[in-house]
């Protein structure tokens, strides 16, 4: 496998000394779209992930989320997608080498030594993800069999135990039953119990909660949250529901348009939202003690000029990236594609996308990685303000 | 599941019962109706002074066909069903089921030229076998019987169209044309007024008279042979066909297809030496189809686009292209035709002549030449039918297979499998494919019967004696009791091939449940 390196946690809202689990650098992820010319769906990308943290990444449909989650097991169908730049930087456990690999450069044979073993995935629809045909026991055990050296028995036994621990009643029996005799909330938990089977120290939750009713999402959330802690697992949760967020993660980055628009740990986010396409998210959730005739959209807050003028250093050219709105006039783009952007820490543990003005011409913003997890900082979630 | 697949047989009765009753109408109302064959083909065995319509009278007689399509449908039905009511058949020793003798109508008119009919209420002449006779002695007085019967019957018959041919005549005479059929004898709804003013006419009502007293003398010899038949037959010489299920009202029996007018044999022995060819030859070439056609749409799903998705799709439409008939003769002109051709194949058969003689297996004889026994020898002849009944096959199954396929490539659970780092030869086998297979299954409901009666034309280009010759040769002769055993057969056959697919869909698709 590639060796690479990774670069240290040394500023911002470190805590520890331990080491990312994961890290995007400058991901490019491009589509073939037939005559018309390529799709950028994810472009500079940047986000580091540290173990037993929940990365939210936040974003309208379309916005690269889900292209980001599914590069870093390889899973975007090439053709017609393509990697054009930048590296997801994995490393591994300790027992197996310990060394940092490149996941988009890993090759088939060893991807699938890393899929379902040390990176797991559930999707957005738990009714149309597991095949049809075939036993819930049989899809956990292919799992199982395939990256641990178990008997069949033993597998059994581990398979037992993974749908216990997501919470299905009768595991035994149901081992036995078909998908389309659960229901969705209960499929949900067979992928969740499918993916943790063979105790990965990642997990990509791509929109885990979208398909299910609320009731039903809260439990899921709640399982992954206790999963998360005895297990000591990353999760990146990919959403559009800041009220997931609000609950669930210790660091959010916020993506628009195949770029990451801010990233900051949840507290500081909710508190002090900075990029006005935040604002906007923020702002358009109905509060419970106020009260609206009509709610607030986003695009009223991202059309406002004022909006974009309130980053600190504003006054010398920091303005936030929007691609909707007319470049500064003092733009100095770097070479290549998302050079007009860059990715600046404005304030310790805080980062906002920005353009490339004179200004930042030679910014060098540590890339985003925050070390930070909610439950070590003892605080009580109720306090904060929830969507 | 079980009584799912009962309620699906029971219904297969009335669509049968449909089926059949459509192919039968279909051969009366083409033209000539159902005895136009015999017509042409039967009149050889008759005596030389027998008019044409006395002929036809004998054969109607002789099948049945004087009665009305729906009579002559019934008795079909009555005799195929394997539930029969009334007084159980008998089977001769030979297999054959013999029936008591069918009634025997008079002459018609007989009101008119006076007189009563001779005796017809008689009673019923007891008859019965000595305690000792063998079964060889009563099955010699039941053909005894049976065949003094068949003359006297025949010869009424023969008088009896005589009489109707004379009586007409005198019709046309008198100048009552229209009571006249074309072929001119006297048509059946002739009124009684007609045949009394042909009595009334001086010069043609002795002759007239003359022809009903021959046909009514006939008809008493006729109903004393059928009561002597009857009292045979009532005595039981034979064994009851079937089981009985109510002693005299219902029982079981096997169906009986009845005899072929052309070939005068039993049309169950022809579809039993048949049928065999046929099924050898589809059980070649059916999984030739699919080992081939089945891989390659997978493998063409697979590389999508790839070189192999591009050429393997061209060659199999080009071939699916190719007329049968045209490519079955190319065949035999370039590889069977020792002058045209390379002459590497047997042109026709299944066999060589010499092959009944061969040992079973290939063989060295005595004087070392080599033996290539029936088995090879069959093969051998085979391989130029199967080829063509195979080439245009490939087309559609692997289209099929290769569209179903990426059809669940893009599925959720591929990825969902990806995910759990399956390797892409086991998501091909293990997940898409398996749940490709219900076209796949559906294609091999619709090639299998399809075959079984299509493969008509490969049979008679190369002179198989399969199904589809037999059918084709029962149409050209409107062979009634072949084509609706055929009808029976086919539609049975594809019947349950539809059955044995929604079963398969269960197994294949646990989301398939009939209960």
């Amino acid at each position: 496998m590639t060796e690479a390196t990774m670069t240290d946690p040394s500023q911002a809202g470190a805590s520890t000394a331990t080491q990312p689990i994961m890290q995007v650098k400058d991901l490019a992820v491009s589509f073939d779209n037939g005559s018309g010319p390529r799709i950028q769906a994810v472009d500079g990308v940047r986000m580091t992930l540290y173990p037993r943290q929940t990365l939210a990444v936040v974003g309208e449909s379309g916005c690269g989320k889900s292209v980001t989650a599914m590069s870093s097991m390889q899973l975007v169908p090439r053709p017609p997608g393509r990697f054009d730049r930048g590296e997801i930087l994995f490393r591994l456990p300790a027992d197996r080498g310990g060394q940092v690999v490149n996941l988009l450069e890993l090759s088939e044979s060893e991807m699938r030594q890393i899929r379902g073993n040390e990176i797991a995935m559930i999707f957005q629809e738990p009714m149309t993800s597991l095949n049809p045909v075939y036993t819930v026991g049989d899809q956990i055990l292919e799992a199982i069999l395939l990256h641990q050296d178990v008997t069949p028995k033993e597998a059994q036994d581990i398979a037992v135990k993974a749908m216990t621990d997501v919470g299905i009643p009768d595991p035994v029996g149901r081992l036995k039953a078909y998908p389309h005799q659960f229901s969705g909330g209960m499929r949900q938990r067979v992928m969740i119990a499918m993916a943790l089977a063979c105790q990965p120290r990642l997990l990509l939750a791509d929109e885990p909660t979208t398909a299910l009713d609320v009731t039903i999402q809260a439990q899921i959330l709640e399982l992954l949250k206790e999963l998360k802690a005895t297990r000591d697992m990353a999760v990146m949760l990919i959403t559009h529901d800041l009220g997931v967020v609000a609950e669930n993660a210790d660091v959010v980055c916020v993506m628009y348009a195949g770029r990451v628009v801010e990233f900051a740990n949840v507290y500081e986010l909710f508190d002090n939202p900075m990029h006005p396409y935040t604002r906007g998210l923020l702002e358009s959730i109905p509060k419970i003690h106020e009260r609206h005739d009509r709610l607030v959209t986003i695009k009223e807050v991202v059309e406002d000029p004022e909006q974009f003028k309130k980053l600190p250093g504003a006054d010398q050219g920091v303005t936030p990236w929007w691609p909707w709105n007319d470049a500064p006039a003092d733009l100095a783009s770097k070479p290549g594609p998302a050079g007009d952007y860059t990715l600046k820490l404005v304030k310790p543990g805080h980062w906002v996308g920005v353009w490339r003005t004179e200004a930042l011409k030679d910014d060098s913003s540590p890339p985003p990685e925050l070390d930070f997890r909610v439950a070590e900082h003892g605080e009580h979630r109720g306090d904060q303000p929830v969507g | 599941m079980g009584t799912y697949i009962l309620r699906r047989l029971l219904l297969m009765v009335p669509t049968l019962i449909g089926m059949t009753l459509l192919v039968f109408v279909l051969i009366a109302a083409s033209p000539g109706g159902i005895g136009a064959a015999l017509n042409v083909s039967g009149g050889g065995q008759m005596e030389a002074g027998t008019s044409k319509a006395q002929q036809q009278a004998y054969l109607e007689d002789r099948y049945g066909l004087d009665a009305p399509i729906v009579v002559q449908y019934v008795r079909w039905l009555g005799r195929v069903s394997p539930v029969k009511f009334g007084r159980r058949d008998l089977v001769s020793p030979t297999g054959e089921v013999i029936r008591s003798p069918r009634p025997i109508d008079p002459p018609m008119h007989w009101r008119e030229f006076g007189g009563a009919l001779p005796e017809v209420e008689q009673a019923e002449t007891a008859f019965a076998f000595d305690p000792g006779a063998t079964g060889e002695d009563k099955s010699r007085a039941y053909r005894r019987a049976s065949q003094g019967y068949t003359r006297v019957r025949a010869e009424y018959v023969l008088a009896r169209a005589g009489y109707e041919q004379t009586v007409g005549e005198a019709l046309r005479a008198i100048g009552l044309d229209r009571h006249v059929n074309r072929d001119g004898t006297m048509k059946p709804g002739t009124p009684g007024s007609a045949v009394r003013a042909v009595l009334d006419d001086a010069e043609q009502g002795p002759i007239a008279e003359a022809a009903f007293d021959d046909a009514i003398a006939r008809y008493a010899d006729a109903i004393e042979g059928r009561r002597e038949l009857k009292a045979v037959f009532d005595a039981r010489p034979f064994p009851p066909a079937g089981v009985p299920i109510l002693p005299n009202t219902l029982s079981l029996a096997a169906p009986d297809l009845g005899m072929s007018f052309a070939r005068g044999r039993p049309v169950l022995t022809l579809i039993t030496d048949a049928l065999p060819n046929t099924l050898l030859l589809n059980l070649m070439a059916i999984p030739i189809i699919y080992f081939i056609a089945v891989p390659s749409g997978m493998l063409a799903a697979t590389r999508r686009g790839g070189l192999f998705d591009v050429l393997s799709g061209g060659l199999y439409v080009a071939l699916w292209s190719i007329p049968i008939v045209w490519a079955c003769v190319l065949m035999l002109g370039f590889l069977a035709n020792k002058e045209t051709g390379l002459g590497w194949f047997p042109v026709t058969g299944l066999n060589s002549i010499e092959g009944e003689g061969m040992t079973w297996l290939p063989s060295t004889a005595p004087d070392g030449t080599f033996v290539r026994g029936f088995v090879l020898d069959t093969l051998w002849h085979m391989c130029l039918p199967v080829a063509a009944l195979v080439y245009a096959g490939f087309a559609v199954l692997s289209k099929q297979t290769r569209a179903a396929m990426l059809d669940n490539f893009n599925a959720d659970y591929v990825r969902t499998a990806k995910a759990k780092g399956v390797r892409s030869r086991d998501i091909v086998l293990r997940h898409v494919f398996r749940n490709s297979l219900l076209p796949i299954i559906t294609m091999f409901v619709s090639i299998f019967p399809a075959m079984l009666g299509g493969s008509v034309v490969v049979e008679r280009v190369f002179s198989v004696p399969g199904m589809g010759n037999l059918v084709i040769e029962a149409i050209f002769l409107r062979d009634r009791e072949v084509l609706l055993a055929n009808a029976l057969i086919i539609g049975l056959v594809n019947m349950l091939a539809l059955l044995l697919a929604d079963v398969l869909y269960a197994l294949a698709d646990p989301r398939v449940s009939y209960d």
